[in-house]
């Protein structure tokens, strides 16, 4: 028991004088930062390996992230936008008797005024029978006003033949897939048939006007678009609208944007932001993140492995070098703080190279790693075949912080042990 | 030979040196492990949870039906074709459905539903569709208009146990079919569209209800697991020896979806277990570069005593193989029956995640799966890299001026 | 398909026989197109008509031709219609009541009314290649087209010795219409429409209804036998055979009601 007092008393001499030493003495700092040049070899080194180390985790966290917010600027961009807004009722039994009136007029005027709302589309969803003389197919209907709407989804750029809808009379955009199925081409009249307000059947010609190919297979599969005058006159619905698609400056703020809404539009609107409308795609999104926290993990940790080799093995290579200079006379504490100055320094030097190499690793990718390469159609989840990654600030933070202090205490012990070890001890050692 | 016994002792005569890069490449090898078993197991999980959903490992049905999907592609259910699914090797099971779609309704106003007839005995032995009922019972076997109604599609018909329903359609001799039916059960289908519209019946009632007697729209067959499904489809359709009037499907081109999804969530995988290695790959490089500069006035002396550079090269390299060989070892020596352990006891999920899981249909277990190229993948990978890493240390060493070498400390 | 229509009207699918339309040389003057249209469509249709047909159809399913018998109330005015079918034996009793824009369905063996929903408006009739909007939807319209007169052609095919104007009907660009064009062959005497072809907007012909046994019924000259037969698909074909037709009657609003449906005995 005494034993174990006198040694704690011991150790905490031991690191209040290395705190000195480390504080105080300039001199050493000097010789810590000579001594990181004259062993060329041993620095380039641990700067590889830290500087590898991170690169290689800023880069996975970085290209994990970019797949994560692609699907989910995918699927905001190609159909959902950051919020929508409907007649009360709409989620539960969706349908045409579900409509704003008014065009959405009391929608829009609150929208218009409001923050972080970077644009509005007004559409109308129903479903419908699309005919062509050889075949027919169910079809989702959703009808737009293409200038508004193309500030909300990439659906203009999505028009793989022909173009998109520009106030021509009786155009319709439908998928390649379901071209393919109903045997039409650009240009080929079809008639969409569709059961109104109502309640009564209607149908309409359309010609095809252009030919879309999106990230979902769905939309590719069974929705086609029309013009909103056109779809109000073929539901017989005048001027109302089924929903208000809305884009924000900031996805972050969406709920408060929400709230706001709600508020000002009172309880004959559902308000819904994009995670409410896609619950898979939120789903898909976490179980991908956490996904990604264990491989975050194992990165990390092959990362300070690595550092803490080259750490440990620089420092034990010094175990003679450290003999000789506390045998001519250097105490121990200050022995410890001179190589953790080194350590300091040598990882200082490691994180700037990583943080370079990351950059240019970023740069390179910066259009993106193209999955369709090793896969075709990889659409149909709605996710993205091109990876684009993206780096957040606790992405940087986090492989920075471990890196250092590894590299920090792999540096000390071995350090500490051999300031320890009793000069002749440390002369013999190879 | 000379190499390899000096490399032994060498490896063993810095245990600290060595014992780090082992530990380096154990660690390395242990991740790539776990990880391609998690992937593994997730990604086989994910397709056995479909296919015992639904599809099988692989359908057979009348040629044409995966893209028109009427009554008229069918398959004649006879003698031939049962000895055909029983005979051919790797089939665990199989059974029969009619699909067709319908009018179902409870009083006046009617529903379109997807009405699947199934065996429910044979159904059992490919997939859980009785297992996810909610209440009351699965249809039986014999014709006796019991049906079973998804739950969604039950609330929208607001119909329960005992009510009486009416299904309309068109039966394959074009005239008009409909009967009444009982419901028996209602069921919980993962999909929202399915448990909105989809209505079981029994085989021989659908069969009689379509005029579908003695045949099928498909067969589902169970294979050992998604690896096998290829062989049991060639062998399917070996046994029915080029019926123009069949197709055999594998679960992949049955679930296209899937196979998408499978294909992003590994090439993600494969990103990150390449950056993994890279991290570890120099790890090595720099744990040999280490010891090599650290034994610079060794090496010199060896040269000096005249080992050709050759020898020298080789003897490092020798080493650093052998330094990862026996990190190799160890790391699948503690890989593999931690992969083993988890293969055999699944961790449950909890929480929301388990529930979400649910939805897609999927039990709320993690489960682990080790494939034969799991741990052959390793190796090559893990030898691979040390080759790679351990060429430039032994090129250093043996371009080594003696002279320099043993000047150095 | 909507421009025709008889009391049951109905869809067809057609199925082709080479056609000729191409090679009349056309005329220099004549009778008006849209007048032959015109005439054609009176002979067609009335305001309302009582009809007793047989309806058969073919296809590959089926060993032998399906045949169905049925009596048809149509009230065109008032937009409603009423369908018993007599038989087969398993599905006589059964009831169509259309009043747009809903559609109700009797089946008497289990003795259940059911309204057909709106989205299964497009699914076939009765096994027929008639879908179950055919039932409902209001006939249309001479207006959708433009009429060209082709030219005359002295034995169109099926109705040798019989002369006919060839008149082409050209779909408004807004008709809601996916034919390219239709060919009409049309009788000179009695302007009973003959034959059809149906023509997708790149020429290419896939269905042909050909009508037939032309005969007097209540001083109008009309043809008792419409036959649809689609080209793209083998072996199929619908044929309605008028065996009574009556028009211009005057109906009983009960006809028209739900509990009609369940009176089998009509």
């Amino acid at each position: 028991m005494k034993d174990l007092q006198r040694r704690l008393r011991e150790d905490g001499v031991f690191v209040r004088a290395v705190l000195l030493a480390f504080e105080r003495d300039a001199f050493l700092r000097r010789i810590a930062w000579r001594n990181v040049w004259r062993n060329g070899r041993r620095t380039v080194v641990v700067v590889i390996a830290i500087a590898v180390g991170i690169a290689g985790t800023v880069l996975s966290m970085a290209i994990n992230f970019g797949m994560v917010v692609q699907m989910v600027e995918t699927a905001i961009a190609t159909d959902l936008g950051h919020l929508q807004i409907h007649a009360r009722g709409y989620e539960d039994d969706p349908g045409l008797a579900r409509r704003l009136d008014d065009g959405g007029r009391m929608g829009i005027a609150a929208l218009d005024v409001a923050e972080n709302v970077t644009a509005w589309a007004p559409r109308v969803r129903s479903d419908g029978l699309l005919t062509s003389p050889r075949a027919s197919a169910g079809v989702s209907v959703l009808a737009i006003d293409p200038e508004r709407e193309a500030r909300i989804t990439v659906l203009a750029d999505s028009v793989t033949q022909g173009a998109y809808l520009d106030g021509e009379k009786r155009r319709i955009l439908i998928g390649e897939a379901l071209a393919e199925r109903l045997r039409v081409r650009l240009g080929s009249k079809v008639v969409l048939s569709a059961t109104d307000v109502r309640g009564d059947l209607a149908g309409e010609a359309f010609r095809v006007r252009g030919l879309f190919r999106t990230p979902s297979s769905e939309l590719n599969r069974s929705t086609v678009y029309l013009q909103l005058e056109e779809a109000q006159r073929l539901f017989a619905m005048g001027d109302a609208i089924s929903e208000l698609a809305v884009r924000t400056a900031d996805r972050d703020r969406v709920v408060g944007l929400q709230r706001h809404l709600v508020e000002e539009l009172g309880e004959g609107v559902e308000v819904r932001n994009w995670e409410q409308l896609a619950p898979l795609l939120v789903y898909f999104v976490d179980m991908f993140d956490q996904m990604a926290w264990i491989v975050y993990a194992a990165v990390f940790i092959a990362m300070a492995f690595g550092i803490a080799n080259v750490m440990l093995m620089s420092v034990f290579e010094r175990t003679r070098e450290i003999g000789v200079i506390t045998s001519i006379g250097m105490s121990g504490p200050r022995v410890v703080a001179m190589v953790t100055w080194e350590s300091l320094f040598l990882v200082g030097v490691g994180l700037v190279a990583g943080f370079v190499l990351s950059a240019t690793g970023l740069f390179l990718l910066r259009d993106g790693i193209d999955l369709s390469r090793w896969g075709e159609g990889l659409n149909s989840m709605g996710v993205p075949s091109t990876i684009v990654p993206v780096v957040r600030t606790k992405d940087l933070v986090a492989p920075t912080v471990v890196a250092a202090v590894t590299g920090i205490l792999a540096g000390l012990w071995p350090a500490v042990r051999a300031s320890r070890a009793r000069p002749a001890e440390a002369l013999r050692h190879v | 030979m000379l190499e390899l016994r000096l490399a032994w002792r060498n490896v063993w005569r810095n245990r600290r040196r060595t014992g780090l890069t082992v530990a380096a490449t154990v660690f390395a090898v242990t991740l790539v492990v776990v990880f391609v078993a998690m992937a593994a197991g997730l990604h086989e999980k994910m397709i056995e949870d479909a296919v015992r959903l639904q599809s099988g490992h692989v359908a057979a049905a009348g040629r044409g039906y995966f893209e028109e999907r009427t009554l008229d592609q069918f398959l004649e259910l006879d003698q031939e074709l049962f000895d055909e699914l029983d005979g051919a090797p790797g089939v665990l099971g199989w059974a029969p459905r009619v699909i067709s779609f319908g009018l179902l309704s409870k009083d006046t106003d009617a529903r379109g539903v997807g009405v699947l007839g199934v065996d429910p005995e044979r159904e059992s032995s490919v997939t859980t569709l009785a297992g996810r009922l909610k209440r009351g019972d699965f249809v039986s076997a014999e014709a006796s208009r019991g049906i079973v109604l998804g739950e969604r599609l039950a609330d929208n018909l607001d119909a329960d146990l005992g009510d009486v329903l009416l299904l309309f359609s068109q039966s394959y001799s074009l005239e008009t079919a409909y009967d009444l039916f009982t419901v028996v059960g209602v069921i919980k289908f993962p999909d929202i569209t399915m448990d909105r519209s989809v209505a079981v019946i029994s085989l021989a009632d659908a069969q009689a209800f379509f005029a579908y007697e003695g045949r099928a729209s498909e067969v589902a067959v169970l294979a050992k697991d998604a690896d096998h499904a290829a062989a049991v489809a060639a062998s399917l359709r070996t046994a029915i020896d080029g019926d123009a009037q069949v197709d055999v499907r594998t679960w992949d081109k049955l679930m296209p979806d899937l196979v998408q999804f499978i294909f992003i969530d590994d090439a993600g995988m494969y990103i990150m277990l390449v950056i993994l290695v890279v991290v570890v790959g120099f790890g090595i490089l720099n744990t040999i570069l280490m010891s090599v500069l650290e034994r610079t006035r060794e090496l010199g002396v060896l040269l000096a005593l005249g080992l050709r550079p050759g020898a020298v090269f080789r003897l490092v390299y020798v080493e650093s193989l052998l330094l990862a060989g026996v990190g190799l070892l160890i790391g699948l020596a503690i890989g593999i029956p931690i992969v083993l352990y988890l293969q055999a006891n699944p961790i449950p999920l909890g929480g929301d995640l388990a529930q979400a899981t649910e939805l897609f249909g999927m039990d709320p277990v993690m489960t682990w799966k080790l494939k034969p190229m799991n741990p052959i993948g390793s190796c090559i990978t893990i030898l691979g890299v040390a080759a790679l890493a351990a060429f430039y240390p032994a090129l250093k060493a043996a371009r080594g001026r003696p002279v320099d070498a043993l000047r150095s400390v | 398909m909507r421009w025709i229509r008889v009391p049951l009207l109905l869809l067809l699918l057609g199925t082709g026989i080479p056609s000729a339309a191409d090679e009349f040389p056309p005329l220099s003057e004549g009778p008006d197109a849209t007048e032959i249209a015109r005439k054609q469509e009176n002979v067609l249709r009335g305001d309302s008509a009582y009809m007793e047909a047989t309806m058969t159809i073919e296809s590959p399913r089926l060993p032998a031709p399906r045949v169905v018998t049925m009596r048809n109330w149509d009230d065109r005015r008032n937009k409603r219609s009423f369908v018993r079918i007599l038989a087969p034996t398993k599905d006589a009793g059964t009831g169509f009541l259309m009043k747009r824009p809903n559609l109700w369905m009797f089946v008497p063996r289990v003795e259940r009314t059911m309204r057909i929903p709106p989205s299964m408006m497009l699914q076939s009739w009765m096994g027929s290649d008639f879908t179950n909007d055919d039932l409902v939807r209001e006939s249309s319209q001479l207006d959708d087209y433009d009429h060209n007169l082709l030219g005359v052609d002295p034995a169109p095919p099926g109705h040798e010795g019989k002369r006919a104007w060839v008149v082409e009907f050209l779909p408004h660009e807004d008709a809601p219409v996916v034919w390219g064009r239709i060919v009409s062959w049309i009788e000179q005497e009695h302007y009973s429409p003959l034959r059809q072809e149906f023509y997708d907007e790149d020429g290419v012909k896939l269905r042909v209804f050909e009508l037939g046994d032309i005969r007097e019924s209540q001083g109008r000259w009309f043809p008792h036998r419409w036959s649809m037969q689609p080209l793209d698909k083998n072996g199929h074909r619908t044929t309605l055979e008028i065996r009574t037709i009556r028009f211009d009657e005057i109906f009983d609003d009960s006809i028209f009601t739900t509990r009609n449906l369940k009176r089998t005995e009509r």
